[in-house]
């Protein structure tokens, strides 16, 4: 099995340049996370990835064949999920996954079965003979997610899955991703929700301006200084410990605690030995955002600088 | 495994699942009875057809059939591609083992099955005036032939435009437009064609004196009076140059096809036959020398015999039919509408419409 290779991928619309260039690969068993602000060619990347779309330049491989020259055994092989729902309105759930599966040119029996399977995976039974356009934005998501897995393919391409999804369907959406790759498949998840994704994705692929982040850019933006919550039962001995150990200066107080801007693990954990030596009653000590969050607002911020 | 005609079947079915399932589908179609009922009872009353045979009766229906079914289709038709593309489901059958090729074809043969479906609807009343009599076989074969391969035509043209413009609204309009193009356009075309191009007749006319011969008779055996020779120009439109655009339209199509059907004095007895006529008749220029000449027509009892009419059936004998031609073309603007869509709809794609998504 082969996963995703892109290599120097670019694609402009008119004088828009949605990607300029992309290089990454996800090997077979992980789950990448595409991150990237609105607009910053995500869909357009995975549009390219799906054989929809024909990049201007650079090569992509999906699971070992090009999707411009060899759409049809690319596509025998990826499952995508598309931002955009939608669903053969006046056909029911069940019907539209078998007839899916029947486009994909599995036999009607085949295709019943795998309808019947993948309606239980995705929680819709009690819906599975109602038309779809009565369905909610959610369960819109989890029938699209169906019809991506119809075929039991080895790749998969899902571009905002999680949006609309209550919390009960995001935690199986992640234990479902989390099996998929298990199984050896190869997927890559784009998402805004960066908390989501920490949970469920293994590797990240930064997109900003059509332009994927280098793993040396990624490594210096994990290094840089980031914010760590402190919440303490006593706020005035917080204060008072901070200023004491000279942190006074660029620590945010507010009514929560305190956040305070650290270089690296190390100077963490001296400060956390330095409050609990000084007495403070420490109920919390994290970093304020997650590692994927603070990777892409750091590169964001350089973005802007750089422009 | 997945056969092209299978994976073609299987996008018509989808196609036709959607559009049956909906309940304006089957109140068009009764309503559209309704209205085939009407205008059946109104031509069996206006052409005395229990007496003249259903020969009027049943061309009139299939050209009303045609008439409502090029109504009908561009609305069926017309979104058929870029409709799916804004719903969303375009693409996820894009990245199915399913062909570009098989997804527009699969959606033509299901709009042309949904327009087929008025035909069939209008069946009973077709049956109905072959039971008046006098409708000959080839007659009944031939129109109805012909009327489904239009439909087939205007169904093509609707699902092209569908994947050639970006929104739904805009190809639905165009449609209409063509087929107002091909049913009314090609008329007025002849009709302004003609008359701009107009040819002078010389008209050279010996008239008896019908004075001279009211005051002194003309005994048996003896040449009439004359006037001297009179001579006038006018101007006539030259329909011969311009026929062609006639061939181009959808019922001149239908009617010149079917069988010409004439009664014992070579009068047509059917529309499909008059309207054959007509069209035949413009194909011959007009005589730019006539003469009248009543002298010589002269008969002993005094009567004057004129004897160089044609019968309708003489000018149809004499001409060339149209039809074929008419119908290549539409044949091939219903290919080249499909080739096209399937080309600008082909993934991976290669350029995308201002300000569209793929998806």
């Amino acid at each position: 099995m082969a996963g995703i290779e892109v290599s120097g991928v670019a694609r402009a619309f008119g004088d828009v340049h949605a990607v300029r260039d992309a290089t990454f690969t996800v090997e077979p068993g992980h789950v990448a996370g595409l991150i990237g602000p609105n607009g910053s060619g995500k869909t357009t990347l995975l549009l390219m990835l799906a054989s929809l779309l024909r990049p201007d330049a650079g090569t992509i491989r999906v699971a070992g064949f090009d999707p411009v020259t060899d759409p049809a055994e690319v596509r025998a092989r990826m499952g995508w999920m598309p931002d955009l729902l939608g669903s053969w309105a006046s056909l029911t759930v069940r019907e539209a996954l078998v007839t899916s599966a029947r486009l994909y040119g599995r036999s009607t029996d085949a295709a019943r079965a795998r309808a019947d399977e993948l309606i239980g995976l995705v929680d819709l039974d009690e819906l599975a003979d109602r038309p779809t356009r009565v369905l909610s934005r959610g369960q819109k998501q989890r029938l699209s997610l169906a019809r991506a897995l119809v075929h039991d393919p080895e790749v998969l391409l899902l571009d905002e899955p999680a949006s609309g999804l209550d919390p009960v369907a995001r935690a199986g959406l992640r234990a479902l991703v989390r099996r998929l790759a298990s199984e050896g498949r190869t997927v890559l998840v784009s998402s805004h929700v960066l908390a989501e994704l920490e949970e469920m994705a293994d590797q990240a692929v930064y997109l900003s301006g059509g332009v994927t982040a280098a793993a040396d850019e990624i490594a210096r933006a994990a290094r840089t200084a980031r914010d760590w919550r402190v919440r303490s039962l006593d706020p005035e001995r917080l204060r008072t410990a901070l200023d004491a150990a000279g942190w006074g200066e660029v620590a945010r107080i507010d009514n929560l605690g305190a956040i305070v801007p650290l270089a690296t693990e190390e100077d963490a954990a001296q400060l956390i030995a330095h409050l609990v030596g000084a007495g403070v009653p420490v109920s919390s000590f994290a970093p304020a955002v997650g590692d994927l969050e603070h990777v892409f607002l750091d590169l964001s911020r350089n973005g802007e600088e750089d422009a | 495994m997945t056969g092209f005609l299978q994976g073609l079947w299987l996008v018509v079915t989808l196609d036709l699942r959607q559009r049956v399932r909906t309940v304006a589908w089957y109140v068009l179609l009764g309503v559209f009875v309704v209205l085939v009922a009407g205008v059946t009872v109104l031509l069996v009353l206006a052409t005395n057809a229990f007496l003249d045979g259903g020969g009027g009766v049943f061309s009139s229906i299939v050209f009303f059939v045609l008439l409502l079914g090029t109504l009908v289709s561009p609305a069926l038709s017309a979104n058929a591609i870029n409709g799916e593309r804004d719903a969303g489901t375009l693409a996820t059958t894009q990245v199915t083992l399913v062909t570009t090729t098989q997804i527009v074809l699969g959606k033509w043969l299901a709009a042309w099955i949904t327009a087929l479906a008025f035909l069939a609807a209008a069946l009973p009343f077709l049956v109905f005036a072959v039971t008046l009599g006098e409708v000959p076989a080839s007659t009944i074969a031939v129109s109805t032939l012909v009327t489904a391969l239009e439909l087939g035509v205007v169904a093509a043209i609707g699902v092209g435009l569908s994947g050639l413009l970006n929104r739904p609204l805009f190809s639905v309009a165009v449609t209409y437009l063509v087929v107002a193009a091909l049913s009314i356009g090609t008329l007025i075309a002849f009709g302004l064609g003609g008359a701009s191009v107009q040819s002078e007749v010389r008209s050279v006319n010996h008239y008896v004196d019908w004075q001279v011969v009211e005051e002194d008779g003309v005994p048996p055996g003896e040449e009439p009076p004359c006037l001297p020779p009179q001579t006038w120009t006018y101007d006539v439109p030259r329909f011969d140059h311009v026929w062609g655009f006639l061939a181009a339209n959808p019922y001149v199509v239908v009617a010149d096809a079917a069988p010409a059907s004439f009664d014992s004095s070579g009068t047509p007895t059917d529309l499909f036959t008059w309207i054959a006529v007509g069209v035949r008749q413009s194909q011959h220029a007009p005589e730019l020398e006539v003469e009248y000449d009543e002298c010589a027509n002269w008969t002993p009892n005094g009567a004057v015999i004129d004897d160089d009419t044609e019968t309708p059936e003489a000018v149809y004998e004499r001409s060339v039919p149209s039809w074929f031609v008419g119908l290549a073309i539409h044949l091939l603007l219903a290919a080249g509408a499909l080739v096209w869509a399937v080309r600008r709809t082909a993934t991976p794609a290669q350029r995308l419409p201002r300000g569209s998504r793929i998806a």
